[in-house]
């Protein structure tokens, strides 16, 4: 059994770690030139988000997604809430999927964000290419919009490897 | 599960999902990007984007270092010392003839555009999803950077302008953005046209200049420059030049596209004029 004080420690050191892996992601997803390959490159916020949602459960899950999705519209020039909106209803939903039907494991997680992952570069390039109409879309969608999500899926276990270290270290003892 | 849709906890992300909806409409109507808490949020970023790019600096210094040490102990012992001097001297020339190439570029346009101050800035973001080579500089209102200042390249040439504008970090919009149109003429026929992105070019780091006259007497290698016209922009900025020359569908006009004299998918620190 925890006190309440260590309990109160325990809970606000797991999340500040949580926000500074947060930014650490949205660094690493920006860095200039950082793991460029051709014209696409890994989004680390997103797998994060998704990590927390998996451990954390459908309400932090959805509010952190919600935290990451608004540093993620400022990081890429989105209008503000668009992706915020997003992640909100994807880590909700993906937290109750891991709760109810799936495994916690790396195989799933990696199935888990490539299909997120889709999703979202989907709707952003439905948003920002397709409607739009400029020429050339259906290259970038083949030339970047997936191989980013593959990229990303990809990487996508070392976000899971960082939570669960992470949510493992800092338990409350019920 | 069920029950979980009729407790606090989903009322309240209800509530944010609604709150983030208002944002976002909120962005819309004003044509911003950005929110407060967005605001907030990049504030705290800025310091590890910026430490992020530092490590990059170091991690390549180190490299240098490295190759520099390899190629001095392949060289002859009697003749080491000796060589080793001159050739920090040969750097060191090379070094400066590349720097001063780059700031005459730099000074011709402060000398020409007294009635702006320059900031530097550095490109400290360039995120998955950003478009056509948009990127995030650590310069921002607090440094007098404001929305629609123009962004040139260490040599002088044009990158873009500043499309939204946070307390200590901006988002700067390229000129391979389509619809970023900049009055622009053919510097030595004079011909005018529009400088604006294209989705087919964007990708090889080329826009196009419309409009031009159909008897243009322009040929490719010819420099595109800034008019000035419609005040967005300073005159006589240079863009870059010209690589290939094509009609426009209508037969009316013709369209130039242009090569920009900088390279916007891989720039890394850059000038923006910002008013006295």
């Amino acid at each position: 059994m925890t006190s309440l004080r260590r309990r109160k420690w325990i809970l606000t050191a797991k999340w500040t770690v949580y926000f500074l892996l947060l930014m650490v992601a949205a660094t690493l997803q920006t860095v200039p030139g950082f793991l460029v390959l051709g014209s696409m490159r890994p989004i680390f916020i997103l797998p994060l988000c998704l990590a927390v949602a998996t451990y954390e459960g459908e309400f932090a899950g959805a509010l952190f997604g919600a935290l990451g999705g608004l540093l993620w519209d400022f990081t890429s020039g989105r209008v503000s809430g668009l992706l915020a909106l997003g992640l909100l209803v994807i880590c909700f939903f993906v937290s109750i999927l891991v709760q109810l039907y799936l495994r916690g494991n790396a195989t799933n997680f990696v199935l888990v964000n490539a299909a997120a992952c889709f999703l979202v570069v989907g709707v952003d390039f439905l948003f920002y290419y397709l409607m739009p109409g400029y020429v050339e879309r259906a290259l970038r969608f083949w030339s970047v919009a997936l191989p980013t999500v593959v990229f990303t899926a990809a990487l996508s276990p070392l976000a899971l490897y960082a939570v669960r270290a992470v949510s493992n270290r800092l338990t409350v003892e019920e | 599960m069920k029950d979980f849709f009729y407790t606090k906890k989903f009322k309240i992300l209800l509530a944010v999902a609604v709150l983030l909806a208002g944002m976002m409409a909120w962005a819309g109507a004003n044509n911003r990007l950005n929110s407060a808490p967005q605001e907030i949020l990049g504030a705290v970023l800025m310091p590890f984007q910026k430490a992020a790019r530092l490590m990059e600096g170091g991690v390549e210094g180190l490299l240098d270092k490295y190759v520099r040490i390899d190629s001095i102990l392949e060289e002859n012992e009697r003749l080491a010392e000796e060589n080793t001097r001159l050739r920090e001297q040969l750097v060191d020339y090379d070094k400066m003839k590349i720097q001063l190439k780059a700031l005459q570029g730099m000074a011709n346009i402060m000398e020409e555009n007294p009635e702006y101050a320059y900031a530097e800035a550095f490109v400290i973001g360039r995120d998955p999803l950003a478009q056509f080579g948009s990127f995030t500089i650590d310069k921002g209102t607090a440094q007098g950077v404001n929305k629609n200042d123009v962004v040139v390249s260490d040599r002088g040439y044009l990158v873009g302008r500043v499309q939204e504008a946070g307390i200590n970090s901006s988002r700067v919009m390229t000129i391979l953005q389509p619809g970023s149109y900049t009055a622009c003429a053919i510097s030595r026929t004079r011909d005018s046209g529009n400088l604006n992105g294209s989705s087919e070019y964007a990708p090889d780091g080329l826009c196009i200049l419309e409009n031009v006259s159909r008897d243009t007497l322009a040929v490719v290698g010819d420099e595109v420059i800034t008019t000035g016209l419609g005040g967005e922009f300073p005159p006589d900025i240079r863009v870059g030049a010209i690589s290939q020359l094509l009609p426009e569908s209508s037969g009316k006009s013709a369209i130039a596209v242009v090569e920009p004299g900088a390279d916007i998918n891989n720039i890394k620190y850059v000038y923006i004029m910002t008013s006295k």
